[in-house]
């Protein structure tokens, strides 16, 4: 089957679609500007905004004092305010909004603002964090086996701490939000989120009003990767308050020094762990204890750091495990969701401590790697049976596809050869476990209209962001109502036609929307079905059997009977005459999701989805470059509703984890400023930082546990690919070095100095 | 007790610059506030929103149009970042964007390759990859990989991956040449451009528009622009605009009185004379990677070029702007020191030719008299057999500035060094020319030369900063290891 095109790619490719902000100025509308906090952490003493307020242009300065409802825009914690009122949690918050007639007269009054203040001395070291005991909540535990029995006596132990570093989310439209007051106290946000919901929510809440006074639009996202989850909740806050207050339309758009220095990052995390392993490597049991750097605020740093728990052991079987895991606060942004959301942290360490054991025993990671490999029936620590497991498979097929054995002979001869340039190999396997793990946001709606010229307008509760969500729930809805893609809009994600919907996260968009779309298109089938079988009896004097029609390139016919067919379109007009409804609504919920915290097992997620990664590097050992010459991905997916989505899903996220891991350096100065918040200093991967052979293999697979039509998500998974390139470069490092410790992000910095 | 006040005061009196330019094949006349970009005057001005603002300093691509303007002869498709780009440089010229690219019904060759390849994912970046890449293909036929490479670096994109792209400008390169790239509409403008004479001209000052530059003056010739030197004298020269830009957009720098010198003939000159290659004020990265001479004659150089910035800057940032703004980070100085390029400084009185090492007086301060400018720079012939090379260390492949950059220029009397010139830059304040190389390596042979203790000796003379950049053991190391490569390169070439 042609797999259609990306179903908004005309419009990008003409700069004809619509990204919020994006678009003429709604009359009257006042521009928001903030006067953010200069320091990380302080007391607040006074607030002057007189002078703001009096430059002309402004409209006015809406502080904490301003606020209708409650001053407080947490969710699942309540511990963040829209502004500050007593102490100042990070430089850059936010502390008073100026709204003027237009953006450069609010950013010049912002400047007029005069703040006095105590400073108080930053948290921003997690260790510190978590020493001062500065918890969101209490330690999360996952346990299984007896860890200490067998680490009395074991043999091989070894014991280290690895940490990682943020990310910046460098989506390329920045936070905004435009809010636009229509009858009575409502407002319509027309908001950059990827949780409509939770936006819904919060600002309800913020402003004191009921949430179906507030109705959350969007179009789609220029990119959000867990970015827009919830830290686009406060922009919109700021956005739906001003224009509450001043009854006019009010316009948040954030600039990209200030997006990057006001908003929370992928979280850093450090960890200490101990491992006890048998003389052929396999891996006997397991301690850690990982630390989440969640910054000034709880945000969704508890799940985060849940997830990290949850893909702890990675792909591989532990039969004694202790995880724990705590979330510590900081004085850093809020960190937030991040593709991967907290796993990518965990699997980090476990495969950091694999290379360890590899060196130790001077085994083939590789050969570790498949010893500790998951197979089915074998139960993760939090007790879910593995039951599809294509780990051993995947990697088989790696090694031979990249003909690992050989590959590995030439990268030695080439390391004996030349002194100034060393290559390496780093192998990378994925188990990645696909749902919320807050079992109740795996749920989602949808509505379908079919319109009587038979085209269709569906909506779910999903956000488009690039991944190609609305061309997934139009391929659903095109497999079962039998007509084209191209007569199917998807329409922008809205509260008011679907309310209560879970965050666009955790890889599950097509699944949970998908799937209800599924739902609805089948319901509408279902209606169709009576009429259908009337329109032919009548058209064609025979009598038809409701289940045996067949919906199928726009026609509705009685199976293997095409000549009894009628078109789509005839059938919706008889039908909307007959009075039949045209409408469906379709509602979804993940199946069999449990997990008990108290205990630490159950049944988080309803099915894993596996890959592995190979990259190969040349490293020149004297500037510390590096050339990516090898790039081999195997991702298992199901079957596929569009390979060419899915392709470039893996691709996009591989290369956002190989940027992550190589070349992404957030600094911050010991004021905990973020020096490096420009997209000068902070680099993401460009079109030159392509790996030279770069394969991506989707592996069809017959998922008894997949989702909708058999299909698998994809949209986190493949980030863990890019870390294959961090092990490359240690195993070159080592090359050079054979006891050299990479830090990360490998930077060339990093590597000139680990070797030194 | 701490208090925090910032002072932000605004200039009112904006003035406007008249200009006339073509916008998507249709002749415009537009009054365009002093200062403003293109970016904004379309996004703001016009409501065209197809172009899309995401960083604003030049170094995600996404704001990229085309302009298209005549030169030496021919009319020249260029990418540029309109966000950096002064609307008032337009004049005269054929602004391209996106709009007029293709429609949703009948796309452009370039877009169905983009589509068919999953080009485009969320959509942000997608107007300014298609724009970088309607320019390459409308001056390339069949470019290839590093070709399209050094045409798309300048364009980020957070969610493809980039081989999508890869693969469609690849495919694109394969099927198509300019004749089929360029619509009948761009080549019928094509000959008003040759043709334009007009002048731009200031209009009245309005109050209600206040910004950052008040009065935006683009001088004809060398005469008219010192008449406005005369009766401004707090203005600042801008010839590319894509440092004083982002100060503009990013700091919120003011400049009353900016002074633009591209519409100056005289200043837009690349030529080879008996003491060297004479680089006008005006004259492109992007020109200078072009030129054949400076492939032949220069060849650090244009390999150099190839890694600073993107090609949307390369395109109109120019590499005496970098030295007139006396950045300490460009990443050309080292070579340049190295090459002991020369200076034409131009004023009513006449011109003075000076070294360019004396032209450096402290951190973003010249050798420049008041109403004296820039008027050329020269590189002084390399004589056959120097080696001259430079290394540039940044933390990514392309668009980024440097940690450390060095640059070399030996010459050689038999097999001994005669002269020797080793410049750095990031290791100080300023781009520095290191003493005490050639003290150690003048008269000798190569392979006399330990290179291990002369980059050692080399590097001790620095106390390089610890930055977003750097370390400063990272960049001592790097000073050591350029050394030596370079010395080892010499041994390589004596052997």
């Amino acid at each position: 089957m042609k797999q259609p095109a990306h179903i908004s790619g005309s419009l990008h490719l003409t700069g004809r679609s619509r990204f919020i902000a994006d678009e003429v100025c709604v009359y009257g509308m006042l521009h928001a500007k903030f006067f953010f906090s200069p320091v990380a952490h302080a007391k607040i003493i006074s607030m002057d905004v007189s002078e703001a307020e009096n430059y002309p242009g402004v409209h006015s300065v809406i502080t904490a004092k301003s606020i209708t409802g409650e001053n407080q825009i947490g969710h699942v914690i309540k511990d963040e305010p829209l502004f500050p009122e007593e102490i100042i949690m990070y430089h850059h918050q936010p502390l008073a909004m100026v709204l003027a007639e237009d953006e450069f007269i609010a950013e010049t009054a912002a400047k007029l603002i005069k703040l006095q203040y105590e400073e108080l001395e930053p948290i921003l070291d997690v260790l510190i964090a978590d020493a001062k005991s500065e918890w969101y909540v209490p330690e999360r535990r996952i346990e299984c086996g007896d860890v200490d029995a067998v680490f009395a006596g074991a043999a091989n132990v070894l014991e280290g701490q690895t940490s990682n570093s943020g990310q910046e989310h460098f989506y390329m439209e920045g936070q905004r939000t435009r809010a636009i007051p229509f009858e009575d106290s409502r407002l319509l946000l027309q908001c950059a989120t990827q949780s409509t919901m939770e936006v819904q929510e919060v600002v309800s809440h913020l402003l004191g009003i009921p949430a179906h006074d507030i109705v959350v639009d969007l179009p789609r996202l220029g990119g959000a990767f867990g970015g827009k989850e919830r830290a686009a909740t406060i922009w919109a806050c700021m956005a739906a308050l001003g224009a509450f207050i001043s009854r006019k339309p009010v316009q948040v758009k954030l600039s990209r020094d200030e997006d990057m220095h006001a908003t929370g990052k992928r979280h850093p995390f450090t960890s200490m762990w101990k491992v006890a392993y048998s003389d052929e490597g396999k891996i006997l049991a397991y301690d850690i204890q990982l630390l989440a750097n969640g910054g000034a605020y709880a945000d969704l740093s508890v799940a985060i750091l849940e997830r990290a728990l949850f893909h702890a052991e990675n792909a591989y079987h532990i039969p004694n495990a202790r995880i724990r895991g705590r979330a510590c606060r900081t004085n850093l942004p809020p960190n937030t969701a991040f593709r991967g959301f907290g796993a990518p942290q965990g699997i980090f360490v476990i495969e950091s401590v694999i290379q360890l054991i590899a060196k130790k025993l001077k085994l083939d990671p590789l050969a570790i790697r498949k010893l500790n490999s998951y197979q089915n029936g074998n139960k993760t620590p939090y007790d879910q049976e593995i039951r599809e497991c294509q780990i051993t498979d995947i990697f088989d097929k790696l090694a031979r596809d990249a003909n690992y054995l050989s590959l590995k002979e030439e990268v030695a001869e080439f390391n004996a050869k030349y002194s100034h340039l060393k290559r390496g190999i780093g192998i990378v396997p994925v188990k990645f476990g696909i749902s919320f793990t807050t079992a109740l946001l795996n749920q989602g709606s949808a509505l379908i209209w079919i319109y009587i010229d038979g085209s269709i307008s569906v909506s779910t509760g999903g956000v488009e962001m690039g991944q190609e969500l609305c061309t997934k729930v139009a391929v659903v809805v095109s497999r079962i109502l039998g007509v084209p893609v191209s007569q199917i809009k998807v329409e922008s994600s809205n509260t008011q036609r679907v309310g209560n919907a879970s965050p666009t996260a955790a890889s599950t968009g097509s699944d949970i929307n998908g799937n209800a779309a599924r739902i609805a298109a089948e319901k509408v089938r279902n209606q169709l079905c009576e009429p259908a079988n009337k329109l032919i009896a009548t058209k064609f004097k025979i009598d038809v059997c409701p289940d045996e029609l067949v919906f199928a390139d726009g026609m509705i016919m009685p199976i293997n009977k095409p000549e009894y067919g009628i078109s789509f379109r005839e059938l919706v007009k008889f039908a909307y005459n007959e009075r039949v409804p045209l409408g469906a609504y379709g509602y979804y919920r993940t199946p069999d999701l449990w997990f008990d915290r108290e205990i630490g097992k159950g049944h988080p997620f309803h099915y894993y989805v596996y890959g592995a990664a190979l990259a190969e590097v040349e490293l020149d050992i004297r500037l510390g470059e590096h050339k990516l010459r090898k790039l081999h991905i195997i991702h298992e997916n199901g079957s596929s509703l569009n390979e060419r989505v899915d392709n470039g899903q893996v691709i996009g996220a591989a290369v956002q984890g190989y940027g992550w891991c190589t070349m992404e350096d957030l600094k911050y100065n010991d004021k905990g400023i973020y020096t490096s918040a420009n997209p000068s200093t902070y680099k993401i991967p460009g079109i030159r930082d392509l790996p030279e052979d770069f394969q991506v293999e989707l592996l069809p697979s017959q998922s008894k546990e997949a989702s909708v039509f058999g299909s698998k998500a994809t949209g986190e998974p493949p980030l863990i690919y890019g870390l294959a390139v961090f092990f490359a470069l240690q195993d070159a490092v080592n090359a050079a070095k054979p006891d050299a410790h990479l830090s990360f992000p490998a930077t060339p910095e990093a590597l000139l100095l680990a070797m030194n | 007790m701490i208090s925090s006040n910032k002072e932000g005061i605004m200039n009112a009196n904006t003035q406007y610059n008249k200009i006339s330019f073509y916008l998507n094949g249709k002749e415009q006349s537009a009054s365009i506030p002093a200062g403003l970009s293109t970016l904004d005057w379309l996004n703001k001005h016009r409501n065209m929103y197809g172009t899309k603002c995401s960083c604003n300093e030049g170094d995600c691509g996404a704001c990229t149009v085309v302009i298209a303007y005549p030169r030496e002869g021919s009319i020249v498709y260029e990418a540029i970042n309109s966000c950096l780009y002064p609307a008032a440089k337009l004049h005269g010229r054929h602004l391209i964007t996106i709009e007029a690219i293709g429609t949703p019904e009948e796309l452009h060759p370039i877009q169905e390759a983009m589509l068919k390849h999953h080009g485009t994912q969320c959509g942000y970046c997608t107007p300014g990859f298609v724009m970088s890449m309607f320019a390459m293909f409308a001056m390339q036929s069949h470019p290839d990989k590093e070709s399209i490479f050094s045409a798309l670096e300048g364009n980020l994109c957070r969610c493809t991956g980039y081989q999508s792209i890869l693969d469609a400008a690849m495919e694109i390169s394969e099927n198509y040449s300019p004749d089929t790239i360029v619509p009948q509409w761009c080549r019928e403008v094509e000959p008003m451009l040759f043709s334009f004479k007009q002048a731009a001209y200031m209009g009245e000052a309005d109050n209600a528009n206040p910004g950052l530059v008040q009065k935006y003056y683009l001088p004809e010739d060398m005469s008219s622009l010192f008449d406005v030197c005369d009766s401004e004298p707090a203005a600042r020269f801008i010839a590319g605009g894509t440092d004083i830009v982002v100060q503009m957009n990013i700091s919120r720098r003011e400049f009353p009185v900016l002074i633009d010198l591209c519409r100056i003939d005289a200043l837009n000159k690349l030529y080879l004379q008996r003491d060297g290659l004479h680089i006008g004020a005006m004259i492109s990265y992007s020109q200078l990677f072009e030129s054949g001479i400076v492939k032949s004659d220069y060849p650090a150089l244009h390999e150099l070029i190839n890694k600073i910035a993107s090609r949307q800057i390369r395109n109109f940032g120019t590499i005496v702007g970098n030295i007139a703004n006396a950045s300490p980070i460009g990443d050309s100085l080292p070579l340049l020191l190295a090459l002991d390029a020369r200076l034409v400084l131009a004023s009513r009185q006449g011109e003075r030719i000076i070294p360019l090492s004396s032209f450096f007086i402290a951190y973003r301060k010249t050798a420049l008299q008041q109403n004296e400018i820039v008027k050329e720079l020269v590189l002084p012939i390399i004589p056959r057999g120097n080696y001259v090379h430079s290394i540039k260390s940044a933390k990514r492949k392309s668009v980024d500035i440097s940690s450390v950059v060095t640059a070399i220029n030996l010459a050689w009397d038999g097999d001994r060094i005669c002269s020797a010139r080793l410049a750095l830059g990031g290791v100080a304040a300023t781009t520095v020319l290191s003493g005490k190389f050639g003290e150690l390596v003048i008269g000798k042979a190569a392979s006399e030369l330990d290179s291990v203790s002369i980059a050692e000796a080399i590097a001790a003379d620095y106390a390089p900063l610890s930055d977003v950049r750097g370390s400063a053991e990272y960049r001592t190391k790097l000073i050591i290891e350029h050394i030596a490569i370079y010395i080892e390169h010499i041994k390589g070439r004596q052997a």
